[in-house]
């Protein structure tokens, strides 16, 4: 009686016109979705949900100015208080309010009328632009313009430089106006203007981030280009025929147009700084096609008919090859319990493209196989007419490390492995969570950003800052409640205690500051009127007076617009772990202080790039283990049911888990921290690298009689044959990931290349060691049994009567698979 | 039984013609003012498709039809874009009416008069500033009914803002967030007392060199009231207005900086200094000033006045919570000047131009626009005016006519999608009434000066 399996392979190559016809209406129902398509990335969704910090910012995206960009110049030989330097700033806050989609009520420099100073007068006071409606161009008034920088505190502290050399120019942009590409181009290209011999221009912010972002996605697609060429070589050198080629290519594309056209469907954007991980499943499916193509040609030697060698292909191969593609999908969605809203879009775009390469693998690459012209080269694609130098050379290698698994040096190569798990044990137990670059870890440190951002700490409070978030109870609170003298005064204990802790920051500000300002000015200018009375008319005197004549816009950095909310802001020098720790630990001493629930609002610790970053690490510690835990668990329960023992299960993961200890050692060892990369990289790690054991695990099985039991050959048969396999799948996966590393601008992007091909690496040594070794050290009873469903034997001589002018089969009655020498598994990769 | 004379394209032939030649007299088949003066119907003027929407639409839009999403398309063209936009896309609605051909309806009696007895006399001096035929300032009313050049055309509307000698607005302002609820809302008091260009034929305490004394003092809420700013105001067109403010908690009066004219006196609100009567900055502070076409367009230039009702306050509807617009009606206006002026005496402007529609039966505007310097459509300051008749309730002048003043503005700024919505009221918080004359009050004293101003704030 044929099993499930084939007969289901029997109905889909009998009916070949139905099948071919339901796979065509999908991959165009499909791609009638690719058109809604999104390449996007949406900020806020790389920051985790639930996280305190995070849900400070979602609700309170306005402070920690998201959408300004920084524009900082600096004079080379000197300081700013010459003509050339002023006019190049007034030039440029000119310039940067043409920007598409700013804000021109939020442009400020030394040259905007926003930036005044204050003189009394027999009437009272007068408040001033510092500069005139031109730039100062005698000394006189030159003496006269650094007079007034230098007499007023707020551009002192914010505008201008320690040492006069530097100044800020900043622009924000509306949110709903705001195309951060063009915007960025169009900044960008004002600061490579007015960049000279005695000038440096930076360009820092968000929005700019954003724009190199976008700027450098727009290069991968160059990279993609490389590395798909070079898969296709890959495959074009290692086939050296039509259908072998073309085979994969066809069912990549269309189960590329399957995960793009449900990701369309459902209109959810993809993440571009994710898209090595398509590339991956583009390699992966290369190589379950690979791997199926040559299964093809070995039955197809025996048997002599395509449709016949595909259906026999399609019932050995479709199980095995199952178990591996959702032991990789599983890695992919179980990215999704990371409460990332990016990742969960994208596990579920590549997980459901993983799965997808279930149907185009097991359906439609027979499918295809069926039609298309069989190789000439048949004899010797399965081994017949002999091998070169190359395939000889690995062999032997492979039977080398085979012979380092069994008998007697298995006991050295045990205790070796056993010290090595132990050293990567400790080390990466030592590991750091994060890796904080200053600026963005989405670009290199050299990168002009990161550098403008460096260049900016150095010279300003900077851009590292921890936002303590006094929110409104009552959004529409009659009495204002960043003006209500509670709301003030707590503003004033926090920056208090905190700037008297151990870990001071470089700068405090918040609304309280402007306050004290406006009433000093009001007060007729003496410093000693800086203290706002602690009555609630004076408060709100004062926060009438700094607003009068002035857009509420002006001040959204540290009160919102309807000034409800507002924010005490802390500039730290920098964001490396111990500061973010001394940082956090200062904030949550002196918001205990002041308490968290007042009558009017509540205190919420809180938002910034420090609070962000620890957000993420929190995420990534609390997360990583736990994602592998449950991938663990899940293979365990496949691979048991897939082999009918839990020992299998267990067989299998101890060499994908050592492999993650190794990884994580190795990182510790290159001084590289825990963040999102890694936790991702695991959990694609485990699935992928799984495969490995599986099609090593499988080819033991078969390879083993039980009724001569000698694990000895079963081993060595295994590495010789599968492992070629797992070689070359391991090669294709390096050829789509490896250049990532080299060519890409997005360290992001790097960062997983390099992770990915380290992981796939150490994957393929453990699993060509230790699965060997492990079956040799607890000679399993499931490696003798015959009713795995992966791992079947067939007798091709049932199929032989048929054939005609098909090449003389290699035996009338063969257990499959044992014809192909480079042969794939039945397990597949 | 309306016979057309004319084919349909005659009045849009003419006014590219009128256009193009700099031909200044309103009215396409007969120059209008002389229609004024003789006290005859002004339809005579123009055809009879610009006097009635219902012929120009070609039935498709009728007086009593209420201008929607559905049909505004209709009339786009009579539209400024924010204007157009706002019913395209935001749910605001327009109710139709029909065009004014009486001149009285769109005119205080008392300037209406003094523009016909002054006609004629007003030249451009060397300096650029207007001066009456003895050499002094202006001396009431419009000086240019047919204004010849962009100069002459924002005149109009600069020498006397509201067209009375004195004005005192009680106003309520709501200011709508994008996501169309309240950010917040203000009452104030705005005062101007013309020093020059009085309709009395008087100059104020001899005050020759200024044209007027504005101030604006808040009464709500709270934290505000009190507040207040003078603005004194050369009648000398190139020179800034002194502008002072004064917070009561302080006791201190503020000197703002002259050219300080766009930013808005209190957070919240979306009009500048610079936006007031499409024409808030001294003339010859503003530049390149061109006509750049005449044409029909809509205009709330009649029946916004809502005597009737609680405080004189219209409903409102539109925007995501329905408080966004106030109800208002438009009629067909024969022609209109558009204007356009860049802010050439403000070298840190972030407005690259304006762009204003303007009535030429009342040389008022009905809509203008400002455009950033990128050329991008930034904010509309969009009045509406009416004769002061509402049924019954009737606002008389000194001789016991309707008087006539604007009603509301919407300032919209496009680009952050906030809505300052403005009414002038009965009253407003602090028991001031909207008033068209000073009475025996002496107003100068009470509002006008730095003294008064702090005095206010007690």
């Amino acid at each position: 009686m044929h099993s499930v399996r084939f007969r289901i392979a029997s109905w889909v190559l009998g009916h070949r016109r139905i099948t071919a016809g339901v796979m065509i209406a999908l991959t165009v129902l499909f791609a009638l979705g690719i058109p809604n398509v999104k390449l996007q990335t949406i900020f806020s969704d790389l920051l985790p949900e639930g996280h305190p910090f995070a849900e400070t910012f979602r609700d309170h995206p306005n402070f920690g100015n998201p959408l300004t960009m920084t524009v900082m110049i600096q004079r080379k030989d000197g300081d700013i208080y010459n003509t050339d330097t002023l006019q190049k700033v007034w030039k440029f806050t000119r310039d940067i309010d043409l920007a598409p989609g700013v804000d021109h009520d939020q442009v400020l420099s030394i040259a905007t009328e926003k930036a005044r100073y204050a003189e009394a007068t027999p009437f009272g006071i007068d408040i001033k632009p510092l500069m005139e409606d031109h730039v100062p161009q005698s000394q006189e008034e030159l003496d006269v313009f650094r007079e007034r920088v230098e007499s007023s505190p707020a551009v002192r502290n914010f505008l201008v430089s320690g040492d006069g050399s530097a100044t800020l120019i900043n622009a924000t942009f509306i949110e709903s106006r705001l195309d951060y590409g063009e915007a960025f181009n169009y900044v960008q290209d004002l600061v490579e203007a007015a960049r000279d011999e005695h000038h440096d221009v930076y360009l820092a912010g968000q929005p700019a981030l954003t724009g190199w972002v976008y700027q450098y996605e727009a290069q991968m697609i160059g990279i993609f280009a490389v590395t798909l060429t070079a898969l296709i070589l890959a495959l074009v050198v290692y086939m050296q025929n039509i259908a072998g080629v073309l085979t994969p290519l066809i069912a990549s594309a269309v189960c590329a147009i399957w995960g793009f056209g449900f990701a369309g469907w459902i209109r959810s954007p993809i993440e571009p700084l994710l898209m090595i991980v398509p590339l991956l499943l583009v390699a992966r499916s290369f190589s379950h096609c690979v791997q199926f193509a040559e299964r093809y040609y070995e039955v197809y030697a025996h048997v002599g008919d395509r449709v016949k060698a595909a259906q026999i292909t399609t019932s050995v191969m479709m199980a095995p090859s199952i178990l591996g593609i959702v032991t990789d999908a599983a890695g992919i969605f179980l990215i999704a319990m990371a409460p990332i809203p990016a990742m969960e879009r994208f596990a579920l775009f590549c997980g459901f493209w993983a799965m997808m390469l279930i149907p185009t693998g097991v359906i439609l690459a027979p499918l295809l196989l069926s039609v298309l012209p069989p190789p000439k080269n048949i004899d010797r694609i399965i081994g017949k007419t002999g091998e070169g130098g190359v395939h000889v050379a690995i062999k032997r290698v492979l039977a080398g490390l085979a012979r380092l698994t069994y008998g007697g040096p298995a006991r050295v190569t045990t205790v070796v492995i056993v010290i090595v798990g132990a050293l990567a044990a400790y080390s990466s137990s030592q590991i750091k969570i994060g890796n904080p670059v200053e600026g963005s870890n989405l670009l290199w440190e050299d990168s002009e950003f990161n550098t403008a951002v460096a260049a900016i700490n150095r010279n300003f409070p900077g851009v590292n800052t921890l936002e303590i978030v006094l929110e409104a109870k009552d959004p529409k609170n009659p009495s204002r409640v960043a003006r209500q003298a509670d709301t003030i005064f707590t503003m004033q204990a926090l920056q208090a205690d905190i700037e008297e802790g151990e870990a001071p920051p470089r700068a405090t500000l918040s609304f309280a500051d402007y306050l004290m300002e406006g009433n000093r000015l009001y007060a007729g200018g003496n410093p000693k009127w800086l203290p706002i009375d602690t009555t609630q008319e004076m408060v709100s005197a004062a926060a009438t007076a700094i607003m009068l004549g002035s857009s509420a816009k002006a001040f959204s950095h540290v009160v919102d617009f309807e000034q409800q909310n507002s924010t005490v802001s802390l500039w730290y020098k920098d964001n490396k772990q111990e500061t973010v720790d001394a940082a956090l630990a200062s904030a949550r001493k002196a918001v205990d202080g002041v308490g968290l629930d007042h009558d009017a609002f509540r205190v919420r610790l809180g938002t910034g790039t420090i609070a962000l970053q620890q957000a993420m690490n929190d995420t990534v510690a609390a997360y990583e283990w736990r994602i592998l835990a449950f991938l663990n668990i899940v293979i365990l329960i496949v691979c048991s049911f897939a082999y009918r023992s839990v020992v299998a299960g267990l067989v299998l993961l101890v060499p994908v888990n050592l492999a993650n200890v190794i990884l994580v050692a190795t990182m510790y060892t290159m001084g590289v921290g825990l963040d999102i990369n890694s936790l991702m990289v695991a959990a694609i790690g485990v699935g992928v690298g799984i495969d490995y054991g599986i099609y090593l695990l499988s080819r033991v099985c078969e390879e083993f009689d039980a009724e001569k039991p000698d694990f000895g050959y079963a081993i060595t048969a295994a590495l010789t044959t599968t492992g070629k396999a797992i070689l070359f799948t391991a090669t294709i996966m390096l050829l789509g990931i490896a250049p990532w590393y080299f060519l890409s601008d997005l360290k992001f992007l790097a960062d997983m290349g390099l992770l990915l091909v380290l992981t796939m690496l150490i994957n393929m040594v453990t699993a060509l060691v230790v699965v060997p070794l492990l079956v040799w050290l607890f000679k399993p009873k499931f490696v003798g049994r015959t009713d795995l469903l992966v791992g079947e034997n067939v007798d091709l001589s049932k199929f032989t009567d048929t054939a005609h002018g098909a090449p003389e089969p290699a035996s009338k009655a063969t257990s499959y698979p044992s014809a192909a020498d480079a042969g794939p598994t039945p397990a597949t990769g | 039984m309306h016979i057309r004379k004319y084919d349909f394209n005659y009045s849009r032939r003419m006014f590219m013609e009128k256009t193009l030649k700099g031909v200044a007299a309103a009215g396409v088949l007969t120059p209008l003012w002389p229609l004024v003066a003789e006290g005859a119907d002004i339809s005579k003027a123009y055809p009879d498709e610009l006097m009635s929407i219902e012929m120009y639409t070609k039935g498709k839009i009728k007086p009593g039809d209420i201008l929607t999403a559905d049909n505004v398309d209709i009339v786009k063209d009579l539209l400024d874009p924010i204007s157009y936009m706002q019913v395209k896309e935001m749910g605001r609605r327009i109710e139709i009416v029909d065009t004014v051909t009486d001149m009285e309806t769109l005119f205080p009696p008392k300037f209406l008069e003094a523009t016909l007895r002054n006609k004629g006399k007003a030249k451009i001096g060397p300096d650029g500033n207007i001066y009456a035929d003895n050499g002094g300032p202006w001396i009431g009313g419009l000086p240019f009914t047919d204004p010849k050049s962009g100069e002459e055309t924002i005149a109009n509307i600069t020498l006397s803002w509201g067209r009375h000698d004195y004005c005192q607005y009680a106003i309520r302002q709501w200011d709508i967030a994008p996501d169309g609820s309240e950010a917040y809302q203000y009452d104030f008091v705005w005062a101007e007392l013309q020093a020059t260009g009085r309709l009395d034929g008087t100059v104020f305490q001899d005050k020759k060199d200024l044209l007027r004394y504005q101030s604006v003092w808040f009464t709500a809420p709270n934290d505000i009231s009190g507040s207040s700013f003078l603005s004194i105001w050369k009648y000398d067109q190139r020179e800034f207005p002194e502008l002072y403010g004064y917070l009561p908690a302080f006791k201190r009066v503020r000197q703002f900086p002259t050219n300080q004219r766009f930013e808005p006196l209190v957070p919240g609100v979306t009009w500048f200094l610079s936006d007031a009567w499409a024409a808030g900055d001294p003339m010859l502070t503003w530049g390149n000033y061109k006509i750049v076409e005449r044409k029909p367009m809509l205009g709330a230039v009649s029946d916004t006045f809502h005597g009737s009702k609680k405080n004189w306050e219209p409903g409102t509807h539109g925007g995501p919570k329905g408080k966004t617009f106030w109800d208002t009606k438009m009629s067909l206006v024969p022609e209109v000047i558009v204007l356009e002026a860049e802010p050439t005496g403000y070298p840190r402007s972030p407005v690259g131009k304006k762009r204003v529609w303007i009535d030429v039966r009342n040389q008022m505007f009905i809509a203008y626009n400002t455009f950033d310097r990128r050329g991008d459509v930034w904010k509309s300051f969009e009045a509406g005016w009416s004769r002061y008749k509402d049924g019954n309730v009737v606002v008389k002048d000194a001789n016991g006519n309707p008087d006539w003043s604007w009603t509301y503005i919407h300032s919209h700024d496009v680009q952050s999608n906030r809505m300052s919505r403005i009414h002038q009221t009965e009253s407003c918080a602090g028991g001031y009434k909207s008033l068209l004359t000073a009475g025996d009050t002496d107003v100068y004293n009470k509002y006008l000066t730095t003294t008064a101003i702090q005095r206010l704030g007690t």
